[in-house]
């Protein structure tokens, strides 16, 4: 079977469009990638389209109304955070599959404003009564886990915000671009202890496409910029004795890596950058273990290595991450394929890593009652 | 006077309108799990997990403590984890005076509570539950 390739990426500046709709959000991302790859929408074979709120309303096709309405077949995909790298993931097995050439994979959210997560049920709100739903709450849940059995500080937590939002004043296309020092970080307004403001992602709106082809096709368009997908896999929470109660973010983690290392034959090591989901500052502590970037137990001093920054062993959310990079739920898993493939290509700017030639994109999704990982590894050709 | 309704889907209260704690336990790997299931959704054994009667007490596992919460929600309260003693892990208010002070392991009850006073349309009120630090544990 024929290896399959991203030839086009690119995303829309990440922030809020009160006056556009998610199509013409999705349609301004789909226009930039087939710009970057030097195509047009009559060269499409399908669309795999996520968003999170909005797959049920046939997001894909709300897109080619805008771009041009060429009939070919559409996917809707709603996978909560990880809808992106599901809709990307289906693109690649439909290519690796033979059944299409080329093929549009994009992600596009328009956030509902404030907290997110919330009550399930019927009879009272179980917010308060019963603890909490909200997915700051539940974060901060599993980051005490942590702390609790490994001495984790809140500082270790704050300095993956102070870390991130640093390598967004590099990424223009961020939601933000401020320096938050720890102290303020610390200082700003407690969500859910020990997370503060700063901890917790941009909520905000967004849209990122990627172009995905066979490599026929990637040959015949010349190979200059392709990037080649080495590991794809997706899984779903498997059963955990606390799960739902406890947001299980590990194993479902764990499950979708081992498989997208064994695809490609590669570990760990053999990374030069990660995009790992961010949501909370808590998540990024525990994902350095789970994608074995250090052993378990070792995530707080690893953060405190500095080797997870820009310049690092190992640099970890160089766009800025979902904490300043922005969030926007359905486009976030393409957002950080987005990413790897301009780092393998050179063409990062001041946020380049230096010699990136391997890159891994990992996402994952919750509600209050289930769970998703996704986990992408992309070569430089 | 109307009967009470339970207000989570663990709390089961009996015709003398006294609670209990629902679960469901796998007669098979003995998992037990908060909703009724077709299958055991540990090993896929394809008898439904029986319903049991769940322990009332337990231990923390972890917690957060909710600055911020959807509009009309009253903050600070902790959101905690429990491992029920004989199986089940829940969720609830853990209601404490020194959130500052708590650690995992300690040991905490289930005390039945009318859900903050709700009432149904017809004015039935509720039956729910929060969590308290166990005597001598506490925070």
């Amino acid at each position: 079977m024929s290896d399959v390739y991203v030839v086009g990426a690119d995303l829309i500046k990440f922030g809020r469009y009160p006056d556009r709709t998610p199509a013409q959000l999705g349609a301004q991302a789909a226009l930039l990638a087939l710009d970057d790859a030097g195509l047009t929408v009559h060269d499409l074979d399908v669309v795999y389209a996520a968003s999170s709120y909005n797959a049920a309303s046939m997001i894909g096709q709300q897109v080619l109304k805008q771009i041009g309405q060429t009939g070919i077949p559409c996917v809707n995909v709603s996978n909560a955070c990880a809808s992106g790298a599901t809709a990307f993931r289906e693109a690649y097995i439909g290519i690796k599959s033979g059944v299409y050439d080329i093929a549009l994979a994009f992600g596009v959210e328009k956030n509902p404003k404030g907290l997110l997560g919330g009550p399930v049920g019927n009879g009272p709100s179980p917010e308060g009564l019963f603890g909490s739903g909200t997915t700051p709450a539940m974060f901060a849940e599993a980051g005490m886990v942590h702390a609790s059995a490994y001495g984790t500080t809140l500082e270790q937590f704050a300095q993956v915000a102070v870390k991130n939002h640093h390598h967004a004043t590099m990424n223009p296309k961020a939601m933000y671009q401020i320096e938050t020092p720890l102290d303020v970080v610390l200082a700003s307004e407690m969500i859910a202890w020990p997370l503060t403001k700063l901890m917790c992602s941009a909520n905000v709106d967004g849209a990122a496409a990627t172009i995905l082809v066979s490599e026929r096709k990637a040959r015949e368009l010349g190979l200059g910029r392709a990037v080649r997908i080495r590991g794809s896999a997706l899984a779903s929470d498997p059963y955990n004795p606390r799960n739902p109660a406890l947001l299980d973010a590990d194993s479902v983690t764990r499950m979708a890596v081992g498989k997208a290392y064994e695809m490609a034959g590669l570990g760990a090591e053999d990374l030069d950058l990660v995009e790992l989901h961010d949501c909370f500052a808590t998540a990024e502590i525990l994902h350095y273990e789970n994608l074995g970037l250090c052993g378990d137990g070792m995530a707080g001093a690893l953060i405190d290595s500095g080797d997870t920054a820009l310049g690092g062993r190992i640099p970890v959310n160089v766009s800025g991450g979902l904490l300043s990079k922005g969030h926007p739920i359905g486009a976030t898993g393409v957002a950080n394929i987005v990413e790897l493939v301009m780092h393998l290509r050179g063409e990062a700017g001041a946020r380049q890593v230096e010699g990136a030639r391997i890159g891994l994109a990992h996402v994952l999704g919750f509600s209050t009652i289930a769970g998703v990982c996704g986990v992408h590894i992309l070569e430089k050709v | 006077m109307l009967s009470p309704k339970a207000a989570h889907a663990v709390v089961q209260i009996r015709d003398s309108g006294s609670p209990w704690l629902r679960g469901y336990r796998c007669g098979h790997c003995h998992a037990v799990v908060l909703e009724e299931t077709l299958c055991c959704r540990a090993c896929g054994v394809r008898d439904a997990p029986s319903a049991v009667s769940l322990s009332e007490g337990g231990q923390l596992f972890t917690w957060a403590v909710v600055h911020r919460s959807f509009p009309g929600v009253v903050t600070p309260f902790v959101s905690a984890i429990v491992d029920l003693d004989d199986g089940l892990t829940l969720k609830g208010t853990l209601r404490c005076s020194e959130p500052g002070a708590l650690h995992a392991g300690q040991a905490v009850e289930i005390v039945f509570d009318d859900a903050g006073g709700a009432k149904d349309a017809e004015g039935a009120p509720y039956i729910g539950f929060h969590f308290e630090l166990a005597a001598g544990d506490e925070a």
